[in-house]
């Protein structure tokens, strides 16, 4: 019994039939296959299931699949264009800003919708804006530091 | 050594783009067709007997494909129910509320967790022990242990275990001393905080063959757990590693594997057990929690005299012993001409602990650090030269019997002292804002975890050199083994290629923990290096038609010294290796492995921590401006994720100072069982730390590496806890140090006790 709902996800349509009970989340993970998007508490207190609904981040275990329908996802497998890495991604990777990577799916998802708002941070947007995505292994330090790197990295173009 | 070119360079991190592009795969990744997923029941009762469960109805529930309780579990040999390994599912009793009573295998988590709804437990409630007070009163009640070994004394039912460590004459010592001080100091269970909570992927592919992934520090110690909880043989398990998404010593052998395991077995298809973090938070293992009564006795000149005192520590409600190692590591650092101290292991009706990050370590130096802080107020004495006049120097005895070794205790000291946040009188007192600010200093000493570890290399089509081991990379130690193998054998690091592999297939390792990757694993990697260079000169020397003694190795071609255009590459050997009819012999399997902590030395790494605070003493609150760790890591391989360790873990540090600490309730709850109401330090709470690492010698590592990742956690909550003391003026003497215990110490009560 069923809800059919369509959503963009990573510029692909997607239909699918949903429980009203199930969570973007679950239904990213466990029915599109995009294991990407990580589940560290089911309550929104981690940010490690942050994606971009509407370009807007959110923790999908909060949204209901249906509230997700009509509107548009992009999930860390939906960033790198082309092969290439997003800078954000690229900047993580390449300085240290993640170490167990758990939480860098969500982070860099949180990073980038920052940079879209404002692509010139202060330390203290970049540590406000990445206050909702816990991250137990690099104090941050390196996080930051990453973000700052693509930042200028998108500003040079 | 100066002319290495690989170790010592901070290389990009191997799989690191695959993380950032979220491909990287975790346990509750592994994805199986026909797949079923898990829930556990856990106790609602900190201490009940199970009277009858009842799960006809859950199991005639559609869409689910098994149920199991303690039924289900195979009577094992020698199972011993007082260890977390046998009593993975609660059998005549539940000993803590959170531990597994039974576990739903459905099709998905709603029908799952439907299902346990439908699973019916009588409970008769017993009496709770909670809290290492309660449990030691002669009128408590007895956790309820299932072992064959009854109690040693009816009257001390709950004590698990209680040791005196003695040495020197300390009623003379205290007799004779100018200064006597006494404190007592708790400190709370922490949860390592790991994002990933638990996960496991069971299949059995054959009807005596299990394939496991599991979220685990080891491997091998996971596939023991199974066979030693299930009674299998052990080739009956194939462990597969995954990326790990956090562990800090949680996770270990992975406590859950069996219930897994047991599941997919009668479900006849695969289970993937992933906890929820409220189950990881309850039923996991946390660090212990820890009591300590301690008086320090020193002489006018700052010279520590005696020690003596009691350590508490609440082992949960399964075996385990973590007081001793409390007390060595009080007494660790520094020189005591007596000491007497009594560990004494409590039972309570919590869960049992386990392992995180420097076990008891961070404990035992906020006791004795926020105790030399104090003694070095009374005598008037810079608290880093009244450690510096203490230190424990090599060719000292230490408190076990050993020879102090060769360490940068001293080294680290004075870069403590003359760092900038020392050197820098802070004003007690912000004028603008009413604020009161305070310096503090700590120090730290870990050991670099000299465990069993062994590793096989060979040749590859087109020249790479493949390494297999039998650990899983924790935040980039497949990295840096790989710089240890690219410089040991003298080809570009990019030639290294590392495969994770599984039990059957690599060979043996000890845990990924306890500072021993580098040190251990490393060694044993440059060994396996070394064995296949060695083949490498020789058989290329044939192929030349040169002596082993006349050819050189460089950026991955064997040449003539004499004669530099006669070359061979690794390409060209490996083609060699494997053509039916060339001479150069056999392929070769190279080999380098390394022995236990007793046939090896395990070398001293100290970690010190500054930190500056700024407290309101109209709220309580505690900021933390400044943190920096300072520490002697012997050789950084890769100094970027040298860093990121120390940062890290100076963090972890912070919230156990300030936030952390888990919470039971009256019934044995636990209050704060998910990252709301236990609050881990987020982007906002830390500063950009600063690190500070020394290459000081000593030790058998991989080009003179040291263990690094646990020792940056032990000083940071005693550096801070000393800070708040030096803002406020008065001692806080229980973690963490909340608003709450601030606001109570600035405002004449006493806090802590």
């Amino acid at each position: 019994m069923g809800t059919a709902i369509r959503l963009t996800v990573n510029t692909k349509r997607a239909e699918l039939e949903v429980e009203p009970h199930v969570t973007l989340l679950e239904v990213l993970r466990d029915e599109l296959g995009l294991t990407g998007t990580k589940e560290g508490c089911g309550s929104g207190e981690c940010g490690a299931c942050t994606v971009l609904l509407d370009g807007d981040p959110v923790c999908s275990c909060l949204v209901l699949a249906v509230e997700a329908a009509n509107r548009e996802v992009v999930t860390i497998e939906g960033l790198a264009v082309g092969g290439e890495l997003h800078p954000v991604q690229r900047a993580f990777a390449e300085n240290g800003g993640f170490q167990c990577g758990f939480c860098a799916p969500g982070m860099i998802l949180a990073a980038v919708a920052l940079l879209r708002r404002s692509p010139h941070p202060t330390e203290a947007e970049i540590r406000a804006a990445l206050v909702g995505n816990l991250c137990r292994c690099t104090g941050y330090d390196k996080a930051v530091r990453a973000v700052q790197i693509a930042a200028e990295e998108v500003a040079r173009g | 050594m100066d002319s290495m070119t690989v170790v010592g360079t901070s290389l990009a991190v191997r799989g690191g783009a695959a993380k950032a592009r979220g491909e990287a795969r975790f346990a509750a990744d592994v994805q199986l067709p026909g797949m079923a997923v898990a829930r556990l029941l856990t106790s609602p009762h900190a201490h009940a007997e199970i009277v009858s469960i009842d799960t006809r109805r859950a199991e005639a529930m559609p869409g689910v494909f098994a149920v199991i309780t303690r039924a289900d579990v195979p009577t094992v040999d020698a199972a011993d129910l007082s260890t977390r390994t046998h009593a993975f599912l609660a059998r005549r009793f539940a000993v803590f509320a959170g531990q597994p009573v039974a576990a739903v295998a459905a099709r998905d988590i709603a029908t799952a967790e439907e299902a346990l709804r439908a699973v019916e437990v009588v409970y008769r409630v017993l009496p709770a022990v909670l809290g290492i007070e309660a449990a030691l009163r002669p009128d408590a009640a007895a956790v309820s242990r299932e072992s064959a070994k009854p109690a040693a004394d009816a009257a001390e039912a709950n004590v698990a275990s209680r040791i005196e460590i003695r040495g020197g004459d300390t009623d003379v010592a205290f007799a004779q001393a100018d200064v006597v001080l006494e404190g007592s100091y708790r400190v709370p269970m922490f949860h390592q905080g790991y994002l990933e909570p638990h996960a496991v992927v069971a299949h059995w592919d054959r009807p005596d063959h299990v394939d496991v992934w599991a979220c685990v520090q080891s491997p091998f110690g996971a596939r023991g757990l199974i066979v030693d909880a299930l009674g299998i043989p052990s080739h009956s398990v194939t462990l597969h590693t995954t990326e790990i998404g956090g562990a800090f010593g949680g996770k270990d052998t992975g406590l859950f594997s069996p219930l897994a395991v047991l599941l997919a077995k009668k479900a006849c298809r695969p289970v993937r057990l992933a906890l929820t973090r409220q189950d990881d938070m309850t039923g996991a293992n946390p660090s212990p929690q820890v009591e300590a009564r301690i008086r320090l006795a020193a002489t006018r000149d700052g010279q520590l005299a005696a020690i003596e005192g009691v350590v508490r520590v609440n082992v949960g409600a399964h075996r385990g012993s973590a007081a001793p190692d409390v007390c060595f590591m009080i007494l660790h650092k520094y020189r005591f001409p007596a000491y007497r101290l009594e560990a004494i292991d409590v039972a309570t009706n919590t869960v049992s602990f386990g392992a995180y990050r420097a076990p008891q370590a961070l404990q035992a130096a906020f006791v004795i650090e926020s105790m030399l802080d104090d003694l070095a107020r009374k005598l008037e004495m810079d608290p880093l030269e009244l450690r510096e006049r203490n230190l424990i120097r090599e060719g000292e005895a230490s408190v076990t019997g050993r020879t102090i070794p060769r360490h940068g205790g001293l080294a680290v000291l004075r870069a403590m002292r003359d760092h900038a946040i020392w050197q820098d009188t802070p004003s007690r007192e912000d004028d603008a804002t009413g604020m009161l600010r305070g310096r503090g200093a700590a120090l730290g000493l870990w050991g670099s975890g000299a465990f069993p570890a062994s590793a096989i290399a060979r040749l590859e089509q087109g020249g790479f050199v493949r390494f297999v081991i039998g650990q899983v990379d924790l935040t980039g130690s497949y990295t840096s083994l790989a710089q240890i193998a690219a410089e040991t054998l003298g080809v570009p690091a990019d030639r290294v290629l590392m495969t994770k592999g599984d039990t059957d297939t690599a060979p043996y390792a000890s845990v990924s923990g306890g500072s021993s990757t580098i040190y251990s694993m490393g060694a044993a990697v440059r060994d396996a290096a070394a064995d296949l260079r060695e083949k490498i000169l020789e058989k290329a020397a044939t192929e030349l038609g040169a002596q082993r003694d006349d050819v050189s190795f460089d950026n991955g071609e064997v040449y003539v010294r004499a004669h530099p255009e006669r070359r061979c590459t690794l390409a060209r050997l490996y083609d060699l290796e494997t053509d039916l009819f060339a001479a150069t012999g056999a392929p070769h399997v190279a080999r380098g492995s390394v022995g236990s902590m007793s046939l090896r030395e395990s070398a001293p790494c100290f970690a010190g921590a500054l930190a500056e605070v700024t407290v309101d003493p109209k709220t309580g609150q505690v900021r933390v401006c400044r943190l920096v760790a300072v520490q002697d890591v012997g050789k950084a391989i890769n100094p970027r994720l040298v860093e990121g360790q120390m940062q890290g873990a100076v963090a972890q540090a912070t919230g156990a100072a300030l936030w952390e600490g888990i919470e039971y309730d009256a019934e044995g709850h636990i209050a704060n069982p998910d990252f709301l109401d236990y609050r881990m330090p987020t982007s906002a709470d830390v500063p950009s730390i600063e690190t500070v690492f020394l290459e000081e010698p000593g030790g058998d590592g991989p080009y003179g590496a040291k263990g690094v990742g646990e020792p940056p956690v032990i000083a940071p909550a005693a550096a801070i806890a000393n800070a708040v003391a030096d803002a406020i003026g008065r001692r806080i003497t229980e973690l963490p140090i909340t608003p709450e215990r601030v606001w109570l110490a600035c405002n004449g009560e006493s806090a802590g006790t």
